[in-house]
């Protein structure tokens, strides 16, 4: 009988003897595809962040002078003053940047334009160390039209700053 | 050519050779790697609310002052807008597309007394409750129209004795909040004093605020030395508890010398009028204030009087605060376990009130109070603490924690508020349940706790994962407050869905999200901390807007605006 035996045994691979190896590499394969997946799983992720945002400007006292370089030239904002308030204008630089249609106003005290309708360069303030033009002349309809455009900018640009005469309190504490 | 078919037997060959080792093992290892992949995707829920969301907690403005951060502001009210300045109550009668009026504290009382309308605007006949809770076995409902009627009775009784400033000296009680109300409807301002202050205390803070009456518990203060040390005091209330009402609280002659004209409570509501109705318009009535105390660093008190207006932006701001699902509303039951005398608790009630929420009041309520102690008898859903009663609870359930499988059951639960998600109670968090201080009873679950940090005082820190340890302990959601001494209300609190942790061993104390929509903040330079273009915005706390006593305050404390646009001390 034992010798039948070892007849049959030699027919058939010796591994049946053994139990099933939990080393085999397949096994391996799948136990580090395992690891990695917990490992996936529980490493820490980061929250998800928002690129941070431009910083906000700051609120300046311009003199008519230190005013004129925002004129949209050299990747500069396009500012203008309107009553002494100067508006960023700067999202509306194909009608106040250079070249736009309002360009002479880039920079500039644009009241007294706005008010008469016109965007020409005699509007403007020559001298840009004396006084603040002080619009006394102006007719009701051309106060209503200034009014007019200084709501509109109100409500489409921000107020950066203020704009005061060369010489004056505000702007020498402004330079101080 | 021959090569890439060889190639690919080669490979194949590999493969068959890497297969033939396929055992038992191996399909237990394959059904666990799937288990692994496919049950949570199965279970996972979406996070609460979008982590971008989170990521900008508020709207900073555009352009800031030299020397100061832009002033930032809460996502509902952006650059722009007007601040929150009201309830926006519309009268009867008012044109649909009118904007409301701002309102006051009448007509938050008003809201609460009528029945709550439910989407077709029909009555739904269920009015929220008022509940008092006494002592360990006993709480009282009491009838809204009842105490309505206390509030006039009350009041006009004030009236006729000429008193135009009243001090409250008691404990979260329905006779607290009633004097309040009685003091918007009959034009006399209400002066909170905190019950915890010794009766030397109380004739200071009486003497300094001018009170020519006081709403008190009986037994508590002499009389005759209220008499001595309080001149400009003309009458007294006395609130006799239901247990001691058969004592004769009447005072003798002696006792008063007669300057001092003494009523109890309960027999001036007993014997007043059947049908008092509310004055409807008085016109002092929008004038009155509402004086609180602050207490400040070494008990030093300071008094701040409140305008009616102040009161009513905070309120209404706190209401929208929570996003819409999770708004007060006629199913919660709010208890303040934190004294009626600060504003943000008093806001708070005044904002479930207004939003028809039922409120109970329990005199074990202020500073550092055992949250089991002020819930038995009652199970409140949304709840506001103090830091101290806070920092006791998460001690408390910190400490109890201590067996492998609760401390892998609350592993768990914190994992689950990682990703965003306010974990269920379910089998595995059941084991973590013993060690949960015990808030109220069935059938009310506690979804809300709002926890109050006081500025530029000694109230305790409490980090981000200490609020997480309290979120998966009590299994409410948290909302952690920046309140200050001239602010109603709050100025800033966390998001009700921001579970994220901070890391870094700095971060001792937890970021106080957002500006509240009533007020708005900035941070000004100091000589340490400064705002530059890079970086982020530091310096001290300056809160401006509706909510701020006189319309704009500094705190004295110093902050900073994070990434993420929350405010945080430095």
């Amino acid at each position: 009988m034992a010798e039948g035996a070892q007849d049959y045994s030699a027919d058939v691979p010796p591994v049946a003897a053994e139990a099933a190896p939990i080393m085999a590499p397949i096994n391996m394969v799948l136990l580090a595809v395992f690891v990695f997946l917990v490992y996936l799983r529980l490493r820490p992720t980061p929250p998800p962040t928002l690129p941070k945002g431009p910083p906000p400007t700051v609120f300046r006292t311009f003199t008519p002078r230190t005013l004129l370089p925002f004129n949209g030239e050299n990747e500069q904002p396009v500012y203008l003053a309107v009553r002494g308030r100067v508006f960023d204008v700067t999202p509306g630089k194909n009608f106040y940047g250079p070249s736009g249609p309002y360009a002479n106003f880039a920079g500039r005290d644009a009241s007294r334009g706005l008010a008469c309708g016109s965007f020409e360069e005699d509007m403007l303030t020559k001298n840009l160390d004396g006084p603040l033009d002080p619009l006394n002349d102006l007719n009701d309809e051309q106060k209503e039209a200034l009014e007019g455009w200084e709501g509109m900018f109100e409500g489409k640009y921000l107020v950066v700053g203020k704009l005061v005469a060369a010489g004056s309190q505000e702007a020498k504490a402004a330079e101080a | 050519m021959s090569q890439v078919p060889n190639k690919i037997e080669q490979l194949d060959a590999q493969f068959a050779e890497l297969l033939s080792g396929w055992s038992i093992y191996t399909t237990i290892l394959v059904i666990l790697i799937s288990a692994y992949v496919v049950l949570p995707w199965w279970f996972s829920k979406d996070p609460d609310l979008h982590p971008i969301l989170l990521s900008r907690q508020a709207t900073p403005a555009p352009v800031r002052n030299a020397g100061e951060s832009a002033t930032y502001r809460s996502v509902e009210t952006p650059y722009g807008f007007p601040l929150k300045s009201g309830l926006g109550v519309k009268d009867p009668g008012a044109p649909r597309w009118a904007r409301g009026r701002d309102g006051d504290l009448r007509d938050i009382w008003k809201q609460a007394a009528r029945d709550p309308l439910d989407q077709t605007g029909q009555s739904t006949g269920q009015p929220g409750k008022i509940l008092t809770v006494l002592g360990k076995e006993e709480v009282i409902e009491h009838n809204l129209a009842d105490i309505s009627r206390s509030i006039s009775i009350v009041g006009s009784s004030v009236q006729t004795s000429n008193g135009k400033r009243v001090a409250i000296h008691l404990p979260n009680s329905l006779e607290l909040l009633t004097t309040i109300f009685a003091g918007s409807f009959y034009g006399f301002t209400v002066i909170l004093i905190p019950h915890h202050q010794s009766p030397s205390s109380l004739f200071k803070l009486l003497a300094q605020t001018g009170a020519d009456t006081l709403v008190s518990e009986a037994g508590v203060v002499p009389l005759s030395d209220l008499v001595e040390r309080c001149p400009s005091l003309k009458s007294v209330f006395l609130v006799v508890e239901a247990t001691s009402r058969h004592i004769d609280w009447n005072p003798s002659a002696e006792e008063t010398k007669g300057k001092l004209s003494v009523s109890i409570w309960h027999e001036l509501v007993e014997n007043g009028p059947k049908d008092l109705p509310l004055p409807d318009n008085l016109p002092e009535a929008s004038e009155t204030k509402i004086v609180t105390v602050w207490e400040g660093k070494n008990s030093e008190e300071r008094l701040v009087e409140f305008s009616q207006k102040n009161l009513a932006a905070a309120v209404a701001a706190l209401i929208t605060s929570l996003p819409a699902r999770e708004r007060l509303n006629p199913k919660d039951l709010f208890l303040p376990v934190d004294s009626l005398c600060s504003s943000y608790p008093l806001s708070l009630t005044l904002a479930a009130l207004y939003s028809h929420a039922s409120v109970a009041l329990n005199s074990v309520a202020g500073k550092g109070i055992d949250l089991a102690l002020a819930t038995r008898n009652i199970s409140p859903t949304v709840i506001a603490v103090s830091a101290e009663t806070a920092a006791a609870a998460h001690r408390l359930a910190k400490g109890s924690s201590s067996t492998l499988l609760r401390k892998y059951s609350h592993w768990l639960q914190i994992r689950s508020l990682k990703a965003g998600v306010m974990p269920r109670p379910g089998l595995l968090s059941s084991f973590n349940a013993t060690s949960r201080p015990s808030v109220g009873e069935t059938p009310g679950k506690l979804r809300i706790m709002y926890v109050a940090e006081r500025a530029g005082t000694d109230s305790p820190p409490l980090s981000s994962s200490d609020l997480n340890d309290l979120r998966v302990f009590t299994g409410a959601r948290i909302v952690y407050a920046l309140t200050a001494e001239k602010v109603a209300g709050a100025v800033a609190q966390t998001n009700l869905y921001d579970y994220r942790r901070e890391n870094g061993p700095t971060r001792n104390q937890s970021h106080f999200g957002g500006p509240l929509s009533s007020v708005e903040v900035k941070v000004v330079d100091t000589p340490s901390h400064k705002t530059l273009d890079q970086g982020q915005p530091q310096g001290e706390i300056v809160v401006r807007g509706p909510a701020v006593f006189g319309g704009e305050a500094s705190l004295g404390v110093n902050g900073v605006f994070r990434d993420d646009h929350t405010l945080a001390y430095v």
